[in-house]
């Protein structure tokens, strides 16, 4: 079995204009394009950082025992079945303390599975697990103390106020209570329910309990953060408060997993990415498939009708552009002539080819406004995995 | 939000792992522990306005009950008896109809307030998330059953005024309302154990709940249905040496002498199946009832509780071997003297017994409990998510 942990490693200084990639930008200096930031290496990475742009294919960390103790996840061939069903079919991770890791997969891809072996409720059939230096089977107590957990569905207490769940959770943990009721009142502010600390639950709404979800997983100051679906419900607000307090926990040290749907979330969120497909992390050797299939690009110019006689003529493999020409249904923007602004999506091999497609456009007078990649970095690698696995 | 972050007020891993003392196992239990579960479940129940509700029925159920019973009895009495009598004989009814209608409706109630506790969570999703924090599962368990003990007890509370009343009909002494309270609190904090074990064992919340209700009603009214079905099984044919008129009559005025004879006899074994009777809930709160005292020698007894004591203990004796058949000669003098001794009945108390079986299911239903909440878990129940 390969031993590359799948690791998409998005390199955050790189990434920072990538929230740009949909205004008009051709330069690729001032934004490297997400798709070659993401890069496979091994498992080792962050105290000696493997640089972007390298494939590294040596073999990571022995299977038995992780030889780079770190306090984050770190897990090893891991295996679940329920029955017939083989909900995890070897599963290799890493999340280190200070990073912020997504796991990322279909439904059914064991995501869940996985989170619960990680939060110490299930028994793995094999494989190793340690969770903040511990293992959550045998020394279940000592992980769990260490471990906040916020399933993907969770009930509350509808006649408990928020205050009481918290204060409930805190006593849980054995913290003192003078300690539990200033903490509690801070984690009140932080995910801003505090006007609602004394109402009922069941006034909530569903972001808010969510919100109130995210506390109580939070009260006993984890180390390793175990988040499933934490943006569902949530309002654009709340998403961005989501974001920027997971990125201020991870630079505190903390280990944040979060297993997400909803990728353009991510994408500016997280620091690594472990795929997970039919139980599995995917194996490097796909992942390589993955990278060097060829990507889309969404190419924009003042006139259409230019730019696809030109794309033709030099051969290109272009689309149109779905989200930019939109069906003609009798609904929505009525469709440009055909001579006006418009994109299309071109398949172009890596980044070099990019910049000779700007280079020879303007070249050749075609009046290029943008080139983006389409979709998010962690989207394309997504899809191009899914593609994998049919 | 940068205060949660730059704080540090809060003791967190990174300040070094809790001490080993904290870290529950299994069956690590404190107060700390089961009192937090308890004030968790107790909070969200006694908040909501149904509870209220049931407690002002069972109030009206009771009250109603218990003037139905003081009423007939009068009705049904008086016509036979003087005054004093009458409350001789009515304090005893009322009492005993009184407590046997609080354990009825209290073994109706308890289910109701533990079979889903466990498994209601598990599908409300608010168990596991408990589970995962550094309660053991032993204190989950506890804290649940005490939660549940304590809002059965609210309803025997409010039985209290009604059972005093009984007591004020005369006839009952003051210890018998004591004893039958501490015996109803036993019993029915054995019922919420086990509902806690069904709840624990059983992914359905209907499933739990039928089950307990069938165990409940296994215990109070199959038993002795199965007391008496099996009451033929258990009578054979014996020789029992019987003091009594000879056999072949007699032909002058008088009957012979009585004679010891050796006869065939249908005899039932039930120092076999009274335990059948000793498990009944209502038979161990009337075995436990301490006897009124009668104010005369020849006061009727018209307590049932103490019916059901007589009965059950001459039922765990089994058949006398000598039995005194004449009736003639009793009939005749006032001195007759029976040469069959007087049955040395064993009058110990039936209920200890009875009350440690049914604890003993309780404590079965705590310890499946504990079982099914250990984590990590190895298996999971069919139809079960964990979370």
């Amino acid at each position: 079995m390969p031993a590359v942990a799948a690791i998409l490693e998005l390199d955050h200084g790189v990434d920072g204009g990538r929230s740009a990639s949909r205004t008009a930008d051709v330069d690729p200096r001032t934004r490297a394009p997400p798709g070659r930031t993401q890069s496979l290496h091994s498992v080792p990475a962050r105290g000696g950082r493997v640089p972007p742009y390298v494939v590294d294919m040596t073999d990571g960390p022995g299977q038995d025992v992780p030889t780079d103790a770190h306090d984050g996840i770190a897990v090893r061939g891991l295996h679940r079945s329920f029955g017939a069903v083989h909900a995890l079919a070897g599963v290799d991770l890493d999340a280190r303390p200070g990073r912020v890791t997504a796991l990322i997969g279909p439904n059914g891809s064991g995501k869940t599975t996985l989170l619960l072996v990680l939060a110490g409720l299930l028994v793995p059939d094999a494989g190793h697990v340690r969770v903040g230096g511990f293992d959550p089977v045998t020394d279940g107590a000592r992980a769990r103390a260490r471990t906040g957990w916020m399933p993907d569905t969770f009930g509350t207490w509808d006649s408990l106020t928020a205050r009481e769940v918290l204060l409930t959770f805190a006593a849980a943990y054995r913290m003192p209570r003078g300690a539990a009721e200033a903490r509690v009142a801070e984690l009140l502010e932080t995910v801003h329910l505090s006007e609602f600390a004394d109402r009922p639950a069941s006034v909530l709404s569903r972001g808010q309990k969510q919100r109130l979800g995210l506390a109580r997983a939070l009260v006993h100051s984890p180390d390793v953060l175990l988040l499933d679906e934490p943006a569902s419900g949530l309002d654009p607000r709340s998403r961005v408060d989501l974001r920027v307090l997971l990125r201020a926990l991870a630079a505190r040290g903390t280990t944040v997993l979060v297993s997400s749907h909803v990728l353009s979330e991510l994408d500016e969120l997280v620091d690594d990415a472990v795929f997970l497909s039919g139980g599995r992390t995917v194996t490097a050797g796909t992942l390589v498939a993955a990278e060097s299939a060829r990507r889309s690009w969404r190419v924009r110019a003042l006139s259409l009708a230019a730019l696809t006689a030109w794309l033709t003529s030099v051969g290109a493999v272009w689309h149109p552009d779905a989200d930019d020409t939109p069906a003609p249904t009798g609904f929505g923007p009525p469709r440009p002539a055909p001579d006006g602004p418009g994109g299309v999506l071109v398949d172009i091999a890596d980044e070099e080819g990019a910049a000779r497609l700007v280079r020879d456009a303007v070249t050749a007078g075609v009046a290029l406004t943008s080139i983006a990649p389409a979709g998010g970095a962690l989207e394309q690698a997504y899809l191009a995995l899914d593609e994998e696995r049919r | 939000m940068s205060a949660v972050i730059d704080e540090g007020a809060v003791p967190t891993g990174t300040s070094g792992p809790p001490t080993p003392a904290t870290l529950p196992r299994t069956w690590t239990l404190t107060w700390h522990g089961v009192r937090t579960v308890a004030e968790l479940e107790l909070r969200q129940r006694i908040r909501s306005t149904r509870w209220i509700v049931a407690l002002v029925v069972w109030f009206v159920v009771v009250g109603a009950i218990t003037g139905l019973v003081w009423l007939s009895t009068r009705n049904v009495l008086e016509p036979f008896t003087n005054g004093a009598q009458v409350r001789n004989l009515q304090g005893p009814i009322m009492f005993g109809l009184v407590v046997f209608f609080v354990l009825f409706l209290g073994l109706l109630v308890a289910p109701t307030l533990s079979a889903t506790s466990i498994n209601g969570d598990r599908s409300a999703g608010t168990l596991a998330i408990l589970q995962v924090t550094l309660l053991s599962p032993f204190e989950i368990v506890l804290g649940k059953l005490l939660a549940s003990w304590i809002a059965a007890l609210a309803f025997l509370v409010v039985s209290v005024p009604f059972i005093g009343a009984a007591l004020g009909a005369g006839g009952t002494p003051v210890l018998a309302m004591f004893v039958c309270l501490g015996v109803l609190a036993l019993l029915l904090a054995a019922v919420c154990a086990i509902g806690l074990g069904f709840s624990a064992l059983i992914s359905r919340t209907s499933g739990s709940a039928v089950l307990t209700y069938i165990t409940v009603a296994s215990l109070s009214a199959l038993s002795p249905i199965v007391f008496g079905l099996t009451y033929l099984t258990t009578t054979h044919d014996e020789t029992v040496r019987v003091w009594t008129v000879p056999t072949g009559g007699w032909t002058g005025d008088t009957p012979p002498a009585c004679v010891w004879e050796d006869q065939v006899q249908p005899v039932t074994h039930t120092e076999r199946t009274w335990w059948l009777l000793g498990i009944n809930p209502f038979v161990i709160v009337a075995d436990a009832a301490p006897q009124p005292k009668p104010e005369t020698p020849n006061a009727i007894s018209g307590d049932p509780l103490g019916s059901i004591r007589t009965g059950v203990r001459s039922l765990r004796a089994g058949p006398a071997h000598e039995i005194d058949q004449c009736w003639s000669e009793r009939a005749q003098s006032k001195d007759y003297v029976s040469p069959v001794a007087e049955r040395d009945v064993d009058t110990s108390a039936v209920w200890p017994w009875g009350l440690g079986a049914n604890l003993l299911l309780g404590a079965a239903g705590v310890w499946v409990a504990v079982r099914r909440l250990r984590i990590p878990q190895r298996t999971l129940a069919r139809g079960t998510r964990v979370a």
